[in-house]
């Protein structure tokens, strides 16, 4: 076994724990901030791949600008979902990880029938498609593009949610609804902003991962399962899910270096069902936050 | 006079009523492959059946019933498997065409039916066991248990998909013959094979009501409407999940063996996550506190599904999942809470003021 490759397989590692938290951090702040279970979180990300495709194919837009394009229209697409149901299924947390997979199927669906199940592609610029050398190890260029955007969206999150005037409110809602709303906070329009940003990230992750991988109405479903155990192992909170993503990213690439990538993930997910089992709460639980 | 919904004597008529039917279908079916059909349909209900029996009445949410689904459906086939391997020819040709050129240890039970059948049945009861003991114990709950069971179902499903050699990878196993149990073959377009589903579903659906009504069912129901006050009145809330997650398990692995013995195939989409789900939808839809309801809902969505979704073929799943939609957000119980609010309407005519109007507020089991 040489050096150069394990070194490789290390530079992979933040790669693929970048592609997890970025795949991750919507649904954090949805489940984190709302307490919803968003079954349709991997559809989110399939819209987005699908906006950005549409915008690139039909509109011309350059790719780069596809990216916060669909932040704003999956974001739109949570605002209506967060209005036209999930408001009314706060308090029935298991009937809101149930209607988000209706919510699910129905996205897949309606993309499939729009769109067609044929998969298409995303065409990113052509500096992105070479590979950077570091001398003992490469890596291809957009995976450094991923990791630049997740780090922007994570520094963008954090600024957000512990420097702004909104942050403290949605930290407060977090804490104790009733409370922040006796100070005056509305705190169904903070679930609503809340919502719709996550889902936006995940619009994000979408137009990324339609680079990464081919666009399919399917696609969705392999992300979300996936998302979901950085949130749960994470404890719910951003430094949490970062952590996690983090870690278990790089254990994916050390285990899939020893032997491949579908072992590896099995791996995994043995390992993050074990390690609940000693800390349910997750790695960094949330003071206060309600379950 | 109370809802005759509620009435334990009308439940267990209305039950034998149901199944007295369905038992008499194949004297009506002449066509094999409708019938064969129709026997898969009661492998969906056997599965809505043990999604009530661990949803609706012990409140947990099993996202992963795929697991001792897919388990007990690998056990059949390898049973089945392993029927038509002989002494000079002891290796299935799939490990053969994967260069394996001796039988993986643990496919050697397998050699024997009734060890076979066992081990069918007993290895996903014992999984359902212990990661139901562990995960109770550590009081994980609610939607964390579902997330939980749901990254168990991937981890199987991406194990049996990469281990190609020992498991058929993603082909699955197609056993070449039908299932022989002491020399008499069980053909799957028979009516034989019909009726042994049905037994077993009927079996399966006793026990599942003699459950819910003993007294180890009331402590399962207190422990989904509240399970803190449970534990503080000194029962062992893990133990009483841990029972009825695996006697839900141990049905659900009764219905792959059936599935496997119909179809004579078994492949990774049998654990695949949406196939889960949709376990848990067809519950939903038909009334998770109603076994029956359960079961109905299968039939329903399965039946709509082969016969509806052909004419509509692009667009049933957006059907599916919009009606999925609503009847979570406006009927939490199902279908069957409107025969119960209908039956209620007939049955509180004549004393309303009489009773206490309690009868509002919690959701009784039936």
């Amino acid at each position: 076994m040489d050096i150069g490759s394990l070194l490789n397989a290390l530079i992979l590692g933040v790669s693929i724990a970048s592609i997890w938290l970025i795949a991750a951090l919507g649904l954090t702040i949805i489940y984190g901030a709302a307490g919803v279970i968003n079954m349709a979180h991997g559809e989110f990300i399939m819209l987005g791949a699908y906006s950005s495709y549409m915008l690139q194919y039909y509109f011309g837009l350059p790719y780069l600008l596809c990216i916060p394009a669909s932040f704003v229209i999956v974001a739109a697409v949570g605002l209506v979902l967060e209005r036209g149901l999930i408001q009314y299924l706060y308090n029935r947390p298991l009937d809101t990880l149930l209607a988000t997979y209706g919510v699910s199927l129905v996205l897949m669906q309606g993309v499939r029938l729009i769109f067609g199940s044929d998969p298409k592609y995303l065409a990113a610029p052509a500096l992105f498609s070479s590979n950077i050398s570091l001398g003992f190890a490469s890596v291809s260029t957009f995976r450094v593009v991923i990791l630049l955007v997740t780090a922007l969206c994570v520094l963008g999150i954090w600024l957000l949610f512990y420097k702004t005037r909104f942050g403290v409110q949605v930290r407060a809602v977090m804490q104790n609804k009733e409370m922040a709303a006796s100070f005056g906070i509305n705190s169904s329009r903070i679930y609503m902003m809340t919502f719709a940003l996550g889902a936006g990230l995940a619009g994000v992750a979408g137009s990324l991962f339609g680079v990464l991988a081919i666009v399919l109405p399917t696609m969705g479903a392999s992300y979300v399962v996936q998302a979901f155990l950085m949130v749960v192992t994470g404890g719910g909170s951003l430094a949490g899910t970062v952590v996690a993503s983090g870690v278990t990213g790089q254990l994916q690439s050390v285990f899939a270096f020893f032997s491949n990538d579908t072992f590896a993930r099995f791996l995994i997910f043995v390992l993050i069902v074990v390690f609940l089992r000693f800390r349910p709460q997750g790695l960094f639980a949330q003071a206060g936050a309600r379950r | 006079m109370g809802n005759l919904y509620h009435n334990k004597t009308a439940q267990w008529l209305v039950y034998a009523a149901f199944f007295i039917g369905l038992a008499l279908i194949p004297s009506f079916v002449d066509d094999a492959f409708l019938l064969n059909q129709l026997a898969t349909y009661g492998v969906y209900g056997m599965l809505a059946l043990s999604i009530s029996l661990c949803w609706g009445f012990g409140g947990i949410l099993n996202l992963g019933q795929g697991i001792a689904f897919g388990l007990g459906a690998y056990g059949m086939a390898m049973t089945m498997q392993m029927q038509s391997q002989s002494e000079s020819n002891p290796i299935p040709p799939f490990m053969l065409n994967n260069s394996l050129d001796a039988l993986p240890w643990f496919w050697e039970p397998f050699s024997n039916t009734a060890a076979g059948l066992f081990l069918a049945i007993a290895v996903p009861t014992l999984f359902c066991a212990i990661f139901g003991g562990i995960m109770f114990r550590a009081r994980v709950s609610g939607p964390f248990f579902a997330i939980m069971t749901l990254a168990m179902l991937s981890a199987f499903y991406t194990i049996i998909l990469d281990r190609q050699p020992y498991t058929g990878g993603v082909n699955g196993i197609t056993p070449p013959s039908a299932l022989q149990i002491a020399g008499v073959e069980i053909d799957p377009y028979s009516s034989t094979a019909y009726l042994t589903v049905l037994g077993i579903l009927v079996v399966a659906t006793v026990v599942a009501k003699l459950i819910t009504q003993s007294s180890f069912g009331l402590v399962t129901q207190a422990i989904r409407d509240d399970a803190e006050r449970v534990r503080f009145l000194g029962y062992s809330v893990a133990g009483y999940e841990t029972m009825i997650y695996t006697v839900s398990g141990m049905i659900a692995a009764f219905a792959g063996c059936c599935l496997v013995m119909l179809v004579q195939y078994v492949s990774p989409a049998q654990m695949d996550v949406s196939f889960s789900l949709s376990m848990v939808i067809w519950a939903a839809i038909g009334g998770r506190l109603s076994l029956l309801g359960s079961m109905c809902g299968a039939f329903l969505i399965m039946g709509a599904q082969s016969y509806l979704g052909d004419t509509f073929l692009a667009t049933w799943l957006l059907i599916l999942g919009g009606f999925f939609i609503i009847v979570v957000r406006f009927l939490p119980n199902g279908l069957a809470s409107l025969l119960e609010s209908a039956l209620g309407l007939l049955a509180s005519k004549p004393k309303t003021s009489a009773e206490p109007n309690g009868d509002a507020k919690p959701v009784p089991a039936e």
